[in-house]
């Protein structure tokens, strides 16, 4: 009821898309999982990261957490919570203010104004980037994210916010890291209900001393341990957690340039020409990209976001009618996947040629952008050339020159 | 009571000037209200335009006003001592003189902003190419997008639009003490270009290409770069920062744009031990 009232506080949403996905892939067809499974990843969750306006974070080792390194209490406690200022003024509750209204409160995306946007914000619970200088199934460094805060994402509905300061940004960006884990976690939980039979994901009755008056058996106590360990353990801290840590020590080796990469340098028509030659040759580039490199190839691919629950079984992606449960569910309904048109200089990852080194040398993740396996390095270098190279290409189309351009000297 | 309206209509006048003079010389509560300090040669010669514009209606205001407020207070029906008001119309006399004075007004604005027109908006700084006169190529290409703003710097080539354009977003640095001068294209809907401490203002027409040029006498941190039209609902936050720097600062930040990041690698520490949390044995 909208009016007078306070609304309550925002909650993180259930991942609903990956539970009915979880539900089809291993249950009979009109079998569901048990209801209380939701409250019980509920507890979990909050227990272990606590609610949108009181974030916490797993430091299992206390002080001695390495996930120290990855994300800071205080920086997430700057980002969550309601837009306001603290005592000190300093403003709180940036990730609602700046993010929260295309990435959602839960960080899946699909926030009030995610289904106007072409291409779709990010869901984050996937754990995966695409522009980043760590290879494919690598997390991004700070650096890879910070970088697309302060640039933003050209193409997209994605704005810079270079014009805050450093910290606000540090802080934003320690939440988006927490929303990720948090996300992976939740789907790791929600993979792990079908091997239950019905049991408890962690089963707090076997040490409870209500059950039976008795002090819990030593085999129960083992059990719990057992479970604590399988699913915080090995799930979270070495499944997720650990992955996080130190994604500085991946990052790509960037070989410098060859000279005649420079515009000015003689030698730099042959070196787009070599560039074009592979393109067609061993990076295969026009398979998607079209012959002309504006990006009429294969279509119909769609992004590892949308694959992720469009493979499931009896979903056709252009069939209305197959996926409106997932819709119904928070999905957001899917869209194929355009190949870059190489003649617009718009690069989402960075227009650096050291960023377009990035995108061949390492794919660009969750997309069929594959790491480039084949090519050497200064063969890479020559493909960057020639995409640089083609915005200006003379296409042999007529140019309509501005009303103005006798002001225009070139 | 009787003198209200004769008194209030005294008061907008001298309130409307005391306003504004507490504005332009910073007393509270109008300190900041008056526009930045003005950071180039043009923009001195937009402030005397706009101070004389200012005067200008002041003058009208105050005279106006007093006007007004003087034959209320003289023609007051109270203090008539029962003389009847008169219906006048069509004074030619007085048509004549109230035409005539705005007329001249308007024709000298339009001589006293000729220079600073010209300047700003017609005559681009020019530079020798060839032995020849040519208009100043941009330093810098300016696209205006929903909701940010990006700039592709002339590489080594010096030309914008090739492919050794140097991008970045939300940030402008540029020299200080030359003269820049700042192609500005938009690539949907209409925005405005608006550095308040230049005084630069210039509306982007999708499909048009303009020309922007100041030559600012002395660097200075982050200023603002704004959007001064409504382009959506983002517009407020449509900003960028200015920062201009000495030459050779500039020169650094341009190649400091496109080189390298070197990831800072930790000294091995705790930080590798990943796998701390197992299951101790059993010690039964």
């Amino acid at each position: 009821m909208a009016g007078c009232e306070k609304s309550p506080p925002p909650e993180f949403r259930l991942n609903q898309v990956e539970w009915i996905k979880q539900e089809r892939l291993h249950l009979a067809d009109e079998d569901r999982f048990d209801e209380g499974y939701k409250l019980e990843i509920g507890s979990i969750l909050t227990a272990l990261f606590g609610t949108p306006d009181e974030p916490r974070f797993p430091y299992l080792l206390e002080d001695d957490d390495p996930a120290h390194d990855i994300i800071s209490l205080d920086n997430l406690k700057m980002a969550a919570g309601a837009v306001r200022s603290d005592k000190r003024g300093a403003p709180v509750g940036l990730y609602r203010e700046h993010c929260a209204h295309c990435h959602g409160i839960s960080g899946d995306g699909a926030g009030p104004t995610a289904a106007l946007l072409n291409p779709y914000p990010r869901d984050f619970r996937l754990g995966k980037f695409k522009f980043k200088s760590t290879p494919l199934r690598q997390p991004p460094t700070n650096h890879d994210l910070r970088t697309i805060l302060e640039n933003g994402i050209p193409g997209t509905a994605m704005p810079s916010f270079r014009t805050l300061p450093p910290e606000e940004l540090d802080a934003i960006l320690d939440y988006v890291k927490y929303l990720t884990i948090r996300g992976q976690f939740e789907r790791y939980l929600l993979a792990e209900l079908a091997g239950l039979d019905g049991r408890s994901i962690i089963d707090f009755s076997l040490i409870s001393e209500s059950k039976t008056d008795e002090e819990p058996s030593d085999d129960d106590i083992e059990e719990f341990e057992d479970q604590m360990y399988s699913v915080i353990g090995d799930g979270l801290q070495e499944g997720i957690i650990s992955r996080w840590l130190n994604p500085d020590r991946k990052v790509t080796k960037i070989p410098p340039a060859p000279p005649e990469f420079e515009t000015t340098h003689q030698a730099h028509g042959q070196l787009v020409k070599h560039g074009r030659e592979l393109f067609f040759s061993k990076g295969n580039c026009m398979q998607c990209h079209g012959e002309t490199g504006v990006g009429d190839g294969q279509l119909g691919n769609f992004d590892d976001w949308t694959n992720d629950w469009i493979k499931t079984a009896n979903v056709d992606p252009y069939d209305k009618e197959t996926y409106q449960e997932f819709i119904a569910a928070g999905a957001l309904p899917p869209r194929p996947l355009q190949p870059r048109n190489l003649h617009l200089a718009v690069y989402r990852g960075g227009d650096r040629p050291d960023d377009l080194y990035l995108r061949l040398a390492n794919g660009i993740e969750g997309t069929p952008m594959p790491a480039s396996s084949a090519m050497t390095s200064d063969e890479i270098w020559a493909v960057v050339a020639y995409i640089r190279s083609l915005p200006f290409a003379n296409t042999g189309a007529t140019v309509t020159k501005p009303t103005n351009d006798k002001q225009i000297t070139r | 009571m009787s003198r209200f309206w004769s008194i209030l209509f005294f008061l907008v006048p001298i309130m409307g000037i005391v306003t504004f003079l507490m504005a332009m010389f910073g007393v509270a509560p109008f300190g900041s209200a008056w526009l930045p300090k003005s950071l180039s040669q043009s923009g001195d010669t937009i402030d005397q335009l706009f101070n004389g514009i200012h005067l200008l209606s002041a003058v009208i205001l105050l005279g106006t006003g007093l006007a007004i407020g003087w034959a209320m207070w003289k023609f007051d029906d109270r203090h008539a001592d029962g003389r009847k008001a008169l219906y006048i119309h069509h004074n030619t006399k007085l048509e004549i003189v109230w035409t005539i004075i705005p007329a001249f007004i308007l024709i000298f604005l339009a001589f006293f902003q000729m220079k600073s027109w010209t300047e700003n908006k017609m005559n681009r700084p020019m530079v020798t190419a060839d032995g020849e006169q040519v208009p100043m190529p941009p330093m810098v290409m300016v696209k205006a997008k929903r909701f940010g703003w990006e700039f592709y710097y002339a590489g080594a080539d010096g030309l914008v639009e090739t492919d050794d354009d140097v991008y970045i977003e939300n940030l402008l640095v540029l020299p200080a003490g030359e003269d820049i001068v700042m192609q500005l294209e938009s690539r949907d809907v209409i925005h405005s270009f608006f550095v308040p401490e230049l005084r630069l203002k210039q509306d982007i027409v999708p499909g048009m290409t303009q020309f922007v040029w100041f030559n600012s006498r002395e660097s200075s941190d982050d200023i603002e770069v704004l959007c001064t039209e409504l382009c959506g609902w983002g517009h407020y936050k449509m900003k960028a920062d200015l920062r201009l720097v000495d030459r050779a600062e500039f020169d650094q930040w341009l190649v400091d744009q496109t080189a390298q990041y070197e990831p800072e690698l930790k000294p091995e520490s705790k930080s590798d031990d990943v796998a701390t949390l197992t299951k101790p044995e059993p010690s039964r």
